[in-house]
């Protein structure tokens, strides 16, 4: 039975979201083997029990993982192909519905409309733009204008058409299919904090590593 | 005349184009808004929060840019849209935007000092060099007090005349 060197291939995710208290090796990842009965033990080997009223997230090694699949497997190699650490969150079910996330979405929502509305009539107000609106029509046009122009309104039409190029889409549509720049900067904010999540664990010797 | 007219909208139309660019480019950088939905667990909504970016920054422009076009108090009370009560009905509503103003910049406002001057990492380097481990939070604690100390006095002593 232990005989047959069959290799395993673990590619773990770096943070994974579990519902259920029970960690098993399939939740952290995606991993294969040649022999369909190793594969399937593998899977569903229990890695981590999360207790209710103790911390919701833990860091584990992937050395531990592959130790326990080697106990529990005796003879299988495992080849690990994804992250070293793995960031693992228990999240109970209901916590991403209902009202308080409606809540939550307005607050932010919110926040953002004001907060930008706020940003760039400070701007215009810092920068004087109806002054120099005015300087630059009396410089064009050789005499004051009296009341708003085509200045005005093509700056106007220019900042929204900037705007919807920049962020990419306008009311729920995508011009192009690439992902808006506040898309890419949350998965780049997600990576920083899983990333600082797993060294503080680590730091502070949190994380179930081989002993 | 016309092609006077035409080098105007030229140049409104590019300058308009450059300040959403250099804006954003601002605002993107500094990451407010997937902080926002990262502390918020509303990442799946990013979608709602960049639409709500885009439109106060629209309306923000209309408004300064076309100041004389948007007096909406001067037009109702004028107008006396509400008939008699006009006068009540609007400090009311006045009143409840300026709070519902103030209260939402302020806080966008607030993060985007400490996102601004986090993203320039003093506080880090700070901590490093005077080698502080502990009382982070009171640190942060003492830069909001002594913003809204500040706020109160630059408003309270019309530093800003």
């Amino acid at each position: 039975m232990s005989t047959n060197r069959a290799t395993i291939y673990l590619k773990a995710e770096q943070n994974v979201e579990v519902q259920e208290p029970e960690v098993c090796v399939k939740d952290i990842g995606s991993l294969t083997c040649s022999d369909p009965h190793i594969q399937a033990k593998a899977r569903s080997l229990r890695l981590w029990q999360f207790q209710e009223g103790a911390s919701k997230r833990q860091v584990i090694s992937i050395l531990r993982v592959i130790e326990e699949i080697e106990k529990a497997c005796p003879g299988v190699s495992v080849e690990s192909l994804g992250e070293t650490d793995v960031l693992i969150e228990w999240i109970s079910v209901d916590r991403h519905k209902g009202f308080v996330q409606w809540c939550k979405l307005a607050f932010v929502s919110l926040v953002s409309f004001f907060g930008t509305a706020f940003t760039i009539m400070a701007f215009h107000n810092d920068i004087g733009i109806n002054e120099v609106f005015s300087k630059l029509y009396e410089m064009v046009m050789g005499a004051r204008g009296d009341g708003y122009g085509i200045l005005e309104l093509s700056y106007s039409v220019g900042l929204a058409v900037g705007i919807i190029v920049f962020f990419n889409h306008i009311g729920g549509r995508r011009i192009t299919k690439d992902p808006t720049p506040i898309e890419v900067e949350m998965r780049v904010y997600e990576d920083d904090v899983n990333k600082a999540l797993i060294a503080t664990a680590d730091r502070e010797g949190k994380t179930i590593d081989v002993s | 005349m016309f092609l006077r007219q035409l080098l105007l909208s030229v140049i409104g139309a590019s300058s308009g184009l450059i300040v959403s660019a250099g804006v954003f480019t601002v605002l993107i950088s500094v990451g407010l808004i997937p902080r926002f939905a990262g502390k918020m667990h509303v990442a799946k909504k990013v979608f709602v929060l960049e639409e709500m970016v885009i439109f106060g920054t629209l309306i923000g422009s209309f408004f300064s840019v076309f100041r004389e076009w948007c007096m909406v108090g001067r037009m109702v009370r004028t107008q006396a849209v509400f008939g008699a009560a006009t006068e009540g009905v609007w400090n009311f509503a006045g009143t409840l935007f300026q709070i519902v103003f103030g209260l939402f910049a302020g806080i966008f406002v607030g993060c985007l000092a400490l996102a601004i001057a986090e993203m320039l990492n003093t506080i880090p380097i700070f901590a490093r060099r005077i080698g502080f481990r502990h009382g982070l939070g009171i640190a942060i604690l003492s830069v909001a007090l002594g913003k809204l100390t500040g706020s109160v006095i630059y408003f309270t002593q019309r530093v800003f005349l």
